[in-house]
């Protein structure tokens, strides 16, 4: 096992790697650069902006410029980061020196923020929303699915499917904007914008008002418009699947030893047919989080979302290359973490 | 009959006051009240005692809201806080209220009227200028529960100096503030562009550095008095030492925050606002500066505290709809919908705002690097039907690139034959002379014309409706294309497609920040245009030095006329307007420039 998780977290790093160096030859083919806009600026305003950012320096050097301070740990002095600093990458020595590691660098478009910053203060938003729409995923799409193996080609059936074929087929953008218009403008029920929780947060991402209605008021309409869409992908999965189990030979020996049905159906055929269900949770919460762009649009949400896709609008380079790393890490995280599930579920399967 | 006109007048005036309370507030509360009143019988000096029953308003109405303004920027967070380093509406709307220039500009009239400096005297070249600043006015920061003032080491109060303007404007200009905007410093303040343009500075040592920066021609004779030196004895010299870039800054919290000092938490201001809180990417909240000793033309505030939050058109406007923002702009969607709305129509308006849209041609590829073609392209764009059936938010057709509103521009009133009209008929006469000159004997002869423009449906729009005129109107063939929006910057730079489309918003309120700047030989524009003409520049470089305002006006018509007509190196389409929805309890003013000055505006706390 810790041989296994070593050997995992080893290929890890060295995917992170090749994705970064994919990022960066990527980011830098493209044409156009973080500095042009709308009113041309002169030949030496670009050229101060690039030394500045060290953007007039061959790639490579670039590159290894970018691998140094997020790879060296380093003690740096003054140079105080913002109010919201004592954590994580930047820690804090004593006196007037801190420890600054996995340092991202500046951002072209924020330009008094750096990339930590933005993670810092805009990940956490985006996994409390990532969270809690997967819990509503999970909530309303495996009951329905269940139901709707249980009760094959009966009304349960075919309503759980038509309501499953809905939430996929109703994307965020027509599904968000209804929610608001809805709830938000005509019943008044709910803001129609905006987060209920501000940094600092426990934990890095756990809301200080978690028990208040505050929180839920502002986190229940972008929840439901994420967590239906995937509430169907999981009700369609664990239907199948437990339809697929119910059918397997040793249901037929549960069955035939005496087993009451409810222990078959719990024991036997639930706990086999979730294993395909757990498989996708973890790349869905990180499709979820990568995917979180148009509801936060949609619903004014201060995510990490947003930066993924604009950074890439506004060329902005390192921003464009800790999003896509943090999102890789989740990523590949949640692959692993499936793998170690997935033996826990069914020990038929090892670690090799 | 006196004492009958007496009674008229209160009769008249109890039911106007009746009325208008009812205006004010849905279901007044009328009271009956006892009032007695004297009554003078016409020539007897007898006094008559009556009691009348009226029915008046209760009372003073009492606060229904607290004195909090709610409005949104554009989706995404403010770039940034920093005088020096703004270059985005939001930014430099955020920096407007936090601090104040030396001159302003007035929103409304787009006149220069005295900010910091009270007063200034020129010298004979017109070169020099000494500032006298207003006296007394602190720095303040939030402190977490107040708005307080800055002291110094000794415990002083810092107040804003000379010095601070002085150190403002030259680290703008310094190379390693990498300052975009700087280059409008540039070209007016002596001393700033050869700053900018060092070689090697950053390798310099500190002294060496300092020797440098001191080439700036901004210099503190004392606290209070400032003297700054421009490169030439232009008119709107004063319009760019007002702009974000030249305002006091806070040397002592850069040295110790470097880029950070403008976060929450750190940030230092002296303007009418200060700021309380920025939840990045979310909101960001002003509050009143109560140390802001109030100027003619940045009174103190009157609303306590503006929260902006930062969402996409669509879902600001519904947060209007639900009552939670006091204005927002109207997205093109909901226009239609607006104007028909009972409601939403009265609180709907439609003002100038400064920026032209247009469309340039390469004047170096074939077909358009003949000037008859691009006339006839710029002819039979029906500029009055696009802006009432496309784009529909009232902009003005555009005859030249000059906003009118901009001091020395011309207007439609002033002008009204400047620049290039919509005229099929004209068009079809140029594309005759174009084919004669080219020996086409068929207007299929003539290359398909490449339109080009930045991803965007509105964008689009409006090229598919111009193409459509072309073809209609010319018959030749157009083909639109687009490309995302950084690679269609350097598609235009570098190989401009036939035409192509670009807007311009103001910097300063000056036909030379449009005209020339955009235009003239080394202008913004130069290399999408292909197109250099001396006499063109000639007559902007002498409108800049003109002191007389008709005869300013005058040499930019001529001069828009060879840009948009003579040349036509481009096609100006419309105008810009400002599409808003204000609540009616918001007594506001509406910017010409895009900035508003919300320490002019008031919340009526009565209204519901």
């Amino acid at each position: 096992m810790g041989r296994y998780v070593i050997r995992r977290v080893l290929w890890m790093l060295l995917v992170l790697f090749v994705i970064s160096l994919i990022t960066f030859v990527m980011e830098h083919s493209v044409p156009g650069g973080p500095f042009d806009q709308e009113k041309k600026l002169p030949a030496e305003i670009i050229a101060n902006l690039e030394k500045k950012y060290h953007l007039d320096e061959p790639y490579w050097k670039q590159y290894m410029r970018f691998l140094y301070d997020v790879l060296v740990p380093q003690i740096t002095q003054g140079e105080s980061v913002s109010m919201l600093d004592e954590a994580m990458i930047n820690i804090k020595l004593g006196g007037d020196y801190y420890l600054r590691w996995v340092n991202f660098g500046p951002s072209f478009t924020s330009r008094s923020r750096t990339v930590n910053d933005i993670i810092r203060e805009q990940l956490p938003v985006s996994i409390q929303l990532g969270i809690i729409s997967m819990a509503i995923a999970i909530t309303i799409g495996l009951p329905m699915g269940i139901v709707a193996a249980l009760k094959q080609n009966t009304i349960w059936d075919y309503l759980g499917m038509s309501v499953a074929i809905f939430g996929v087929s109703v994307p965020v953008v027509a599904m968000g904007p209804v929610l608001v218009w809805i709830f938000g403008v005509t019943l008044k029920w709910l803001p129609p914008t905006g987060w209920g929780a501000k940094p600092p947060y426990l934990l890095f991402f756990i809301p200080r008002n978690l028990f208040s209605w505050d929180f839920w008021k502002y986190a229940m309409m972008p929840a439901f418009a994420v967590g239906t869409g995937y509430s169907a992908i999981i009700a369609r999965l664990s239907r199948a699947s437990l339809l697929q189990v119910v059918h397997e030979d040793y249901i037929r020996t549960a069955r035939a030893k005496g087993l009451a049905e409810r222990v078959v159906t719990v024991r036997h055929a639930l706990r086999n047919a979730l294993i395909p269900v757990v498989t996708i949770l973890g790349p869905m919460f990180a499709a979820v989080l990568t995917g979180l762009f148009v509801v936060e649009q949609v619903f004014g949400i201060p995510g990490l979302g947003k930066y993924f896709i604009t950074s890439i609008g506004n060329r902005d380079y390192p921003v464009i290359m800790g999003t896509i790393l943090l999102y890789a890490i989740f990523l590949v995280i949640a692959n692993v973490v499936v793998d170690v599930t997935y033996a826990w579920l069914d020990p038929r399967i090892r670690y090799e | 009959m006196l004492s009958k006109k007496w009674s008229v007048l209160v009769a008249v005036l109890v039911i106007v006051s009746t009325l208008l309370a009812a205006c004010g507030t849905p279901e007044p509360a009328v009271v009956e009240v006892e009032v007695t009143r004297e009554v003078e019988v016409e020539g007897e000096t007898r006094i008559e005692t009556e009691i009348v029953i009226v029915t008046a308003t209760p009372e003073p109405a009492v606060a229904t809201r607290p004195n909090i303004m709610y409005l949104t920027f554009g989706p995404g967070d403010v770039p940034t806080l920093d005088p020096s380093l703004s270059t985005d509406t939001s930014s430099v709307q955020v920096v407007d209220e936090l601090t104040i220039g030396l001159t302003k500009l007035n929103e409304v009239t787009l006149e220069l009227e005295p900010g910091m400096a009270e007063n200034w005297s020129a010298s004979d070249d017109g070169l020099t200028y000494v500032f006298n600043l207003v006296q007394g006015v602190p720095w303040v920061r939030w402190n977490g529960s107040e708005v307080e003032e800055v002291l110094d080491d000794e415990g002083n109060v810092r107040y804003v100096t000379a010095q601070d303007f002085e150190y403002g404007l030259k680290r703008t200009c310094n190379p390693e503030t990498a300052s975009d905007y700087a280059y409008v410093l540039g070209f007016a303040l002596a001393g700033c562009n050869e700053l900018l343009e060092a070689e090697g500075f950053v390798d310099l040592d500190d002294e060496a550095k300092q020797a440098v920066i001191d080439g700036v021609a901004a210099k503190a004779l004392d606290d209070y008095t400032l003297e700054v030196t421009f490169t030439t004895p232009a008119i709107y010299n004063l319009n760019i030492v007002g702009m974000w870039t030249g305002r006091a800054q806070p040397w002592w919290l850069i040295a110790d925050r470097g880029d950070r000092w403008t976060e929450p938490g750190f940030n230092q201001s002296y303007g009418p606002y200060a700021l309380k809180e920025w939840i990045h990417d979310s909101t960001l909240t002003l509050i009143k500066n109560p140390f802001w000793p109030g100027l003619d033309s940045a009174p103190v505030a009157q609303i306590d505290e503006i929260v902006f939050s930062m969402l996409d058109a669509s879902p600001a406007f519904a947060e209007y709809e639900a009552g939670n923002l006091d204005s927002v702009g109207v997205p093109l969607a909901d226009l239609d919908r607006v104007k028909a709305d009972p409601v939403l129509s009265e609180e709907l308006t439609i003002a100038p705002h400064g920026c032209t849209y247009y469309y340039g041609f390469n004047t170096s590829k074939a077909p358009v690097d003949n000037v008859h073609m691009r006339r006839a392209l710029s002819h039979a764009i029906d500029r009055q039907d696009l802006v009432d059936n496309v784009t529909k938010g009232g902009q003005e057709p555009a005859q030249w690139f000059c906003r009118p509103g901009m001091a020395a521009c011309p207007t439609m009133e002033s002008h009204p034959d400047a620049g290039i009209k919509s005229d099929p008929d004209a068009a079809k006469a140029e594309l005759q002379a174009y084919m004669d000159e080219m020996g086409y004997a068929s207007i299929d002869e003539i290359p398909e014309i490449i339109l080009m423009h930045n991803t965007s449906e509105g964008h689009q729009r409006i090229a598919e409706a111009i193409s459509e005129m072309w073809k209609e109107t010319l018959g030749i063939q157009v083909s639109v294309t687009n490309q995302e929006w950084k690679v269609y910057l350097k598609t235009i730079q570098e190989d401009s497609p036939h035409v192509w489309r670009l807007g311009w918003c103001l910097d300063y309120p000056d036909a030379n920040n449009w005209t020339r700047e955009v235009f003239a030989i080394g202008g913004h524009e130069e290399s999408a245009t292909q197109w250099r003409n001396e006499e063109f520049t000639a007559i902007c470089e002498e409108a800049a030095l003109e002191e007389d305002l008709a005869t300013r006006q005058n040499m930019y018509a001529e001069a828009e006329t060879i840009l948009c007509y003579e040349d036509a190196a481009i096609a100006p389409i419309y105008w810009y307007t400002m599409v808003n929805v204000t609540k009616p309890y918001v007594n506001r003013t509406y910017s010409q420039h895009g900035h508003e000055a919300y320490e002019k505006w008031s919340l009526d706390l009565t209204m519901d």
